[in-house]
C-alpha cells in the first residue's frame, strides 16, 4: 500500500497541482484550465522535439526529481524526519547544479537565488524537526503521527512553516527564486520537451513533500489533517493571488528574522514547559 | 486514443517586433478574466524552448528581425507562427518606411494572419484556436515522418 502511494505521489501531485490552477483562476473570476490540464502538458511535452544543452544539465535534474521521490517516499513510510530534510536538502542542491551547469545568465540568476532561498527555509524546517523531536523524543515520523495532534503546542512554528511553503511552491510574495516574468522560469530556463518534463514532474512531488510535512502537524487525526491542508491550500493561494513578489533579500530578512523568532520561542516555550 | 489531447496545452511566446503596444495590450486583454485564454491551456510562458505558439507583434524594424528569427529558432518542432495585427501581416500604416520590412513573412513562415489595428481579443483567441488546428496537423505530420 505504502509502495503504491509512493509510485503514485507525482500523480497525486500533478492533480493537486491542476485543482489548484482552478482555484486560482475561479479566486480571479475566470474559468480556468482543466483539471487535468498538467498532466495534458505533460503529454504535449513528450511530442515536442528535444533540445539538450549538455549532459550534466540533463543528469542533474534526474536526481533532482530522483532524491525528491526518495524523499517523499521516506515521508510516506515513515523514516526519520532528519533524514527527510537533508536528502530534501540535496536535492535542492542536485537542482542548482543543474542551473549552473548551462551557460545561461538567467539560469545562474535562478540558481544563486534558489541557494539564497534554501538559506531561508532549511533553518525553519529544521526548527520544526526539532520541535517534534522535543514533543515526541524521537526523529521518527512514524512515532509523530501515532500521536494525537501537538499544533496547538507548536503554533508558533506552524506558522514559520507557513512562511515556507510559498518559498517551496514558488509563489508570490516568495516566489522571487523563479519569477517567471523577471527571469523567465530561472533554473528551468534551459529545459525543453521531454527534459522539461522531468523540472515539472519535480514540481509536482515538492507540493507531496510540503503538504505532507503540513500534515504531520495533524498527528494522527483525518479531520485535522483534511482541515489543516484545505485551509492551508486556501490560504496560501489567496496570498499568491494578492500579494506582488518581494526581491529575495526581504526574503531572507523575513524568514531569518521572523521566521527563526518564531521558531526558536516556540521551542523555549515548550523546552521549558517540558 | 490521446491524439486530441495533443493541442489541449498550447503555451504562447509573445513578442514584440516593434509594435505600437496597441496589439500587445489586447493580447494581456486575452489572458485576463474578461477573455480567459487560460481556458484553453494556454500559459504565457516567455520562454522560446518551452512555448508552441509564436505571437508576434509589429512590423518588423531592423533592430528586431534577427531577435526574431533567433526566437523562431530556439522553438521546439511543431510550433505555429500567429502574426497578429495588420503591421504584422502586411506592414501596415508602416509599410514602405525605411525602417521598416513589411509584415514578419519576409523571415519566418506564418500560420495564422489576424487582420486588424488593433486586432481585437475575439480576433486574437480565434486566431490562436484556429492555430491549435494547424498545431495538431503539423505534429501528426511529425509523427509519421
Amino acid at each position: 500500500m505504502e509502495y503504491l502511494q509512493i509510485l503514485f505521489a507525482p500523480i497525486f501531485g500533478g492533480l493537486i497541482y491542476g485543482v489548484e490552477r482552478v482555484v486560482r483562476a475561479r479566486m480571479q473570476n475566470r474559468i480556468g484550465p482543466p483539471i487535468l490540464q498538467p498532466f495534458y502538458d505533460m503529454y504535449k511535452l513528450f511530442g515536442k522535439e528535444p533540445f539538450m544543452v549538455n549532459n550534466y544539465h540533463i543528469v542533474f535534474a534526474l536526481m533532482h526529481l530522483l532524491t525528491l521521490w526518495i524523499a517523499v517516499g521516506l515521508i510516506i513510510l515513515g523514516e526519520n524526519f532528519l533524514y527527510v530534510i537533508f536528502i530534501h536538502l540535496l536535492s535542492s542542491i542536485f537542482l542548482v547544479l543543474a542551473g549552473y551547469s548551462v551557460n545561461s545568465t538567467y539560469s545562474h540568476i535562478g540558481s544563486n537565488r534558489e541557494l539564497l532561498s534554501i538559506v531561508a527555509y532549511e533553518p525553519i524546517l529544521i526548527l520544526v524537526a526539532v520541535g517534534f523531536y522535543i514533543l515526541n523524543s524521537s526523529f521518527d515520523i512514524d512515532i509523530i503521527r501515532a500521536h494525537s495532534s501537538q499544533i496547538s503546542l507548536l503554533f508558533l512554528l506552524f506558522l514559520a512553516f507557513l512562511l515556507v511553503i510559498p518559498i517551496k511552491l514558488k509563489k508570490s510574495p516568495f516566489d522571487a527564486a523563479e519569477a517567471h516574468q523577471e527571469i523567465v522560469g530561472g533554473i528551468e530556463v534551459e529545459f525543453s520537451g521531454v527534459f522539461f518534463e522531468i523540472v515539472y514532474m519535480a514540481k509536482w512531488i515538492e507540493y507531496i513533500f510540503i503538504y505532507s510535512i503540513l500534515l504531520l502537524f495533524a498527528g494522527d487525526s483525518f479531520l485535522y489533517g483534511s482541515l489543516l491542508f484545505f485551509g492551508v491550500f486556501l490560504i496560501v493561494n489567496l496570498v499568491d493571488n494578492s500579494t506582488a513578489r518581494i526581491k529575495i533579500e526581504n526574503l531572507l530578512q523575513i524568514t531569518l528574522t521572523l521566521g527563526l523568532l518564531l521558531g526558536i520561542v516556540n521551542l523555549v516555550f515548550i523546552g521549558i514547559g517540558v | 486514443m490521446f491524439e486530441k489531447y495533443r493541442k489541449k496545452s498550447p503555451w504562447i511566446l509573445h513578442y514584440n517586433a516593434g509594435s505600437c503596444n496597441g496589439c500587445d495590450i489586447e493580447i494581456l486583454a486575452c489572458l485576463s478574466p474578461k477573455y480567459d485564454l487560460e481556458r484553453f491551456g494556454v500559459i504565457n510562458t516567455g520562454n522560446p524552448k518551452q512555448s508552441d505558439v509564436f505571437l508576434v507583434t509589429g512590423p518588423v524594424t531592423y533592430r528586431s528581425r534577427e531577435r526574431l528569427v533567433e526566437l523562431y529558432n530556439q522553438m521546439p518542432n511543431p510550433k505555429v507562427v500567429v502574426a497578429v495585427g495588420s503591421c504584422t501581416c502586411t506592414g501596415g500604416v508602416f509599410r514602405g518606411m525605411y525602417n521598416v520590412d513589411d509584415g514578419i513573412d519576409r523571415y519566418i513562415p506564418v500560420d495564422v494572419y489576424i487582420p486588424g489595428c488593433a486586432a481585437s481579443p475575439e480576433l486574437i483567441m480565434d486566431g490562436v484556436v484556429k492555430g491549435l488546428e494547424i498545431l495538431e496537423t503539423k505534429q501528426k505530420a511529425g509523427d509519421d515522418k
